[in-house]
């Protein structure tokens, strides 16, 4: 059976994205079979990182939700060379980037339970081993549906008092819906403070684990979402410290 | 509002906007979608083509209801898609009646015995005169006759009340299929006929027939039957509205006719393999009680040779063995069912 990962934070731009990818990547190049799935239909984004653009993606999990397509038909396999070789396997199923596919989502609507279908079959068809799912920031339908039926959610904030209230949201919520594992990650910790204390001081505050502590970048900055962090960086803190996540997430 | 209350009314909103979220990600939701996944395919039975607007029904249309009598809504499928109620209706109507005239008034004018004959068999019990019970045709004409309202349109509003007090919503009759039903009820007449010739119905033939072809091309959709289900395994009390249905004096009544006749001339076999309180309509509709824990709704209309759903029996056999609803399933208290519904956090 496969497992579910969501990662998730209140506020916009802490670095879901960059993670979710990356730690797909990770968990592939164990041999895994993994998808990713962007649900941040609203401001989509994570294909980005794997070169995917307009033109490349006939199909997307829109397509899926107006019934033009089956989940499946809307997964591409983006799996990099390298992990590829280790017999690993990536999927991305993107959002659609345009505008008037954004719009009708947000004029009509569309069926949670078709998404939720559409997860299940995607683990079946796909035989995945790990589902990681990328969401919006705030609470919206996706994402109460996403940690709802996750197995593990990975709740991502940064040093900062807006996302130190958000986050206590999202756990609450989390909370009332019975998410078997939740787990924080602060991002983007300036260097000049010790992240181990960081650490002791937000698990303090939340009572909940913090898997993960991640210095802001240069080179992460530098990268511009323009390819993987990880695959580029092996040996850059940011890549350690990702790999302490993946073991806690990916057995 | 002091803060507690307003706590209170915040948390009551936290809590309507996250269960159907946490219904969709529980055990159930995975039991109820991999049994979707598993008869989706199936295409054995046919769907009912006596009238057209049966016939032109999209056959491979399907879904599951499953409502508890506190109020979860765990489904599947095409929920939402309407369908005439046909035969299910009779077990509400039955109800409307009993509250009507009395127990044994109304047992006066039709049994309570199964019959081995089809839906359709124009045969009264010859000792009685009766129709054997309100779950055949014969029976749920003269059921029809006995509901109270001083003319034909305040009967129909009498009638059309108490499915919106068991579903929560207003039902319309779908007037096309209405007059279709009406147009070649000719075998219906025939029973009205030889119920009047026996003298057990006493009214206008016409306007007990038009009543009864009307309950009978009412809309629901299936959750309306889950929910449906849910107000008689709820004593009789809507679990989302709290509206009271049906006298809680009748519930037994209902369920132990629905129980020993519901499924047509497969209501022996029934009881034995699922045992539960049932009735299935010709549109293809189920509607099962879990008596005090909740009620099911399916919908898919290819029938079998006996005028039952062909998937709907397949998944109530299926719910019933896996959570062990029998009602005589007596080493089962439940459990397995009630811990379903919420996911296992570890910890
Ligand atoms: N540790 C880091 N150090 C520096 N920059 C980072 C770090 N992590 C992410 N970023 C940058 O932050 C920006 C936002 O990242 P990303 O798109 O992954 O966030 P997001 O949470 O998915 O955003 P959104 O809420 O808009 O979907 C990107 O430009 C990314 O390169
Ligand atoms: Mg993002």
């Amino acid at each position: 059976m496969a497992k579910i990962i969501s990662i998730h934070s209140f506020r916009g731009g802490t670095g879901k994205s960059n993670m979710t990818a990356n730690l797909s990547v990770m968990a592939a190049s164990q041999g895994k079979r993994v998808a990713i799935i962007d649900t941040d239909i609203q401001s989509p984004g994570i294909h980005v990182l794997f070169g995917l653009d307009e033109d490349s993606m006939a199909l997307t999990l829109n397509d899926y939700l107006w019934d033009r397509c089956t989940i499946a038909e809307a997964a591409y396999d983006v799996t990099p060379a390298s992990v590829a070789a280790k017999g690993g396997k990536v999927h991305l199923i993107p959002c659609s980037i345009k505008a008037g596919e954004i719009a009708r989502i947000l004029n009509e609507g569309y069926s949670v339970m078709l998404l939720n279908d559409g997860l299940r079959k995607l683990c079946q068809e796909l035989a995945l081993d790990y589902l990681f799912i990328d969401t919006h920031p705030g609470l919206n339908k996706e994402t109460l549906l996403s940690i709802a039926i996750s197995d593990s959610l990975i709740i991502i904030l940064r040093p900062d008092r807006q996302d130190f209230q958000g986050t206590a949201v999202t756990l609450q919520v989390a909370n009332r819906l019975d998410t078997p594992k939740t787990n924080l990650v602060v991002n983007k910790v300036l260097t000049k403070y010790d992240r181990e204390a960081v650490r002791e001081q937000v698990a303090e505050k939340f009572q909940t684990p913090v898997i993960g502590v991640f210095p802001v970048s240069e080179e992460m900055i530098e990268l511009g979402s323009k390819e993987l962090f990880t695959l580029t960086f092996p040996d850059h803190p940011y890549t350690t410290e990702l790999r302490g996540v993946a073991r806690h997430v990916v057995t | 509002m002091n803060d507690s209350q307003n706590q209170q009314a915040l948390d009551a909103q936290l809590d309507s906007l996250i269960q159907p979220f946490k219904a969709v990600a529980s055990p159930l939701q995975e039991f109820l979608s991999d049994l979707y996944i598993k008869y989706k395919p199936l295409t054995e039975g046919k769907v009912a083509d006596y009238i057209p607007e049966l016939a032109k029904v999209d056959p491979d249309l399907f879904a599951i209801s499953v409502v508890t009598v506190d109020g979860k809504v765990i489904e599947v499928g095409d929920i939402d898609q309407l369908f005439t109620i046909q035969s299910a209706s009779k077990p509400f109507v039955h109800g409307l009646t009993l509250e009507d005239c009395g127990r044994d008034f109304v047992l006066s004018r039709v049994g309570v015995e199964p019959t081995g004959e089809a839906f359709n068999a124009i045969v009264l019990d010859e000792s009685s005169g009766r129709p054997y019970n309100p779950m055949v045709n014969a029976g749920a004409i003269a059921t029809a006759g006995l509901v109270k309202g001083d003319d034909p349109t305040a009967k129909l509003n009498r009638v059309m009340e108490m499915f919106r007090n068991y579903c929560g919503r207003d039902l319309y009759v779908d007037m096309s299929v209405y007059t279709s039903e009406r147009s070649t009820g000719h075998r219906n007449r025939a029973i009205a006929h030889l119920m009047l010739n026996f003298g057990m119905v006493d009214q206008n033939l016409d306007d007990m027939l038009d009543l009864y072809f009307k309950q009978c091309s009412v809309m629901v959709n299936c959750h309306d039957l889950g929910v449906m289900a849910a107000t008689l395994a709820n004593n009789g009390r809507n679990p989302m509205t709290n509206a009271r249905a049906l006298d809680s004096q009748y519930i037994k009544d209902v369920l132990s006719v629905m129980y020993t006749c519901g499924m047509y001339d497969y209501s022996g076999e029934w009881s034995y393999r699922v045992g539960l309180p049932a009735k299935s309509g010709v549109g293809g509709g189920i509607v099962a009680v879990v008596p005090k824990l909740l009620g099911i709704g399916v919908f898919s209309p290819r029938l079998d040779s006996r005028g039952n759903s062909v998937r709907g029996v397949k998944v109530c056999e299926e719910l019933s063995s896996h959570f062990g609803f029998h009602s005589f399933d007596l080493h089962d208290d439940h459990s397995k069912f009630l811990s379903s519904l919420t996911r296992t956090r570890s910890t």
